[in-house]
């Protein structure tokens, strides 16, 4: 009986811990994607589109 | 392997933008049909030139009012006729982003995103004009600072506030600079008594048309037929008559962008008065336009350097970065 209950506190611990772990990962994706796609706004990844509507821009004036 | 594209589906133009080479078509958004038979005779700048001026058989129309598919059937011939221009089959079908109006409904959506499948896209997205337009103006919207567009387009005109790459504040209205030509034609049947057609009344707006008073005004003779007898009639307009005629669309804009300004958060409004606010859009290269707004708003006012292609720039950005900046297309959010 005692052993039963052990065994369930453990198992319940266990799944606790590892639904955390499971979620922290989630949280940091979260950060990664707002941050790449903040980056993907950057003037420094827009040069090449602006760039080359500039060069665009010259050969028709 | 087809090359993706950003289309900018604009009332006025379209505007197409390939992955890596940059913008390969810029056409008027007309598509001129043979009545009878339904064929397609024109699409673009010819059929632009066809406007007002065809036979009976010929119809020359724009398939887009007010940013949304007026006629679904026409739109997606006008735009797989335009993708097959830049080399879409059905063989090569790319992925598209499409620019359309903030305020278009579920409906019209629906109805774009359809249309491009069908043209030949594989699979298409939607952007918000003014997002794009944002990007394409080359404007620090990354940043935690408060950047603000007036996007002024053929049939529609959004303000937005963005703000770490997403819209804090938007307004839109259904009124553009087509609606500025038809104030003119509007005007000068009923003070002149002549009917003009709606590309004389373009060269008006384009020769006189100012939403300010300005220096260097002149008069323009204006060439139509005569109501009463039918007869072609020549007239002298003034550029005070056009900003007459034109006053009520114009403050219809202005209040849009005071309506904006005052949604925008007290710490990213004081951002304006540093920043400015920049004017892209055709209808934004109306003289006077952003003296106008200036005034009626005390926020300075920029042109952005290329008006005309921010938008589609904007989505060419989108379509370059792709899987970045998915989270932005509007399905995405919903």
């Amino acid at each position: 009986m005692t052993a039963g209950i052990v065994v369930v506190v453990l198992f319940v611990i266990g799944a606790g811990l590892l639904l955390g772990f499971s979620r922290r990962p989630r949280q940091d994706e979260g950060m990664a994607t707002f941050r790449r796609h903040i980056d993907a706004l950057s003037p420094e990844a827009r040069r090449d589109v602006m760039d080359r509507a500039r060069r665009h821009e010259q050969e028709r004036s | 392997m087809a090359r993706d594209l950003a289309i900018d589906l604009g009332t006025a133009n379209t505007l197409v933008y390939m992955k890596g080479k940059g913008i390969v078509l810029n056409e008027p958004s007309v598509i001129a049909l043979n009545r009878q038979t339904g064929e397609v005779l024109a699409t673009g700048r010819e059929a632009w030139q066809m406007i007002g001026r065809t036979p009976g058989y010929i119809v020359a129309v724009r398939p887009l009012r007010g940013g949304a598919i007026t006629d679904f059937e026409i739109t997606e011939r006008m735009i797989r006729l335009l993708l097959q221009r830049v080399g879409v089959s059905r063989f090569t079908r790319p992925k598209v982003v499409i620019c359309v109006p903030s305020a278009i409904t579920e409906v019209e959506r629906r109805a774009v995103t359809d249309a491009a499948r069908r043209a030949g896209a594989a699979d298409a997205q939607l952007l918000e004009q003014p997002m794009a337009a944002a990007i394409g103006a080359d404007l620090p919207i990354d940043e935690p600072v408060g950047n603000m567009v007036i996007d002024i387009g053929g049939g529609t005109s959004e303000t937005a506030v963005i703000s770490l790459g997403g819209i804090v504040a938007l307004e839109a209205v259904r009124v553009g600079s087509f609606d500025i030509d038809a104030a003119i034609q509007s005007y000068v049947r009923r003070e002149h008594g002549i009917a003009v057609g709606e590309r004389t009344a373009e060269e008006v707006k384009m020769a006189i048309g100012s939403a300010e008073p300005m220096e260097d005004e002149t008069q323009a003779e204006v060439r139509g037929r005569d109501l009463m007898t039918g007869l072609p009639k020549t007239v002298v307009l003034t550029p005070e008559e056009i900003r007459f005629a034109i006053d009520d669309v114009v403050s219809s804009i202005v209040s849009s962008v005071v309506r904006c300004l005052a949604k925008a958060p007290p710490e990213l409004a004081q951002d304006f008065l540093v920043r400015g606010m920049y004017l892209v859009g055709g209808g934004g290269l109306l003289r006077g336009l952003a003296a106008r707004i200036e005034r009626e708003t005390q926020v300075p006012v920029k042109m952005s350097n290329m008006p005309l292609e921010a938008v589609v720039l904007g989505a060419g950005h989108c379509i370059e970065h792709y899987d970045a900046l998915k989270g932005m297309f509007m399905g995405a959010r919903r």
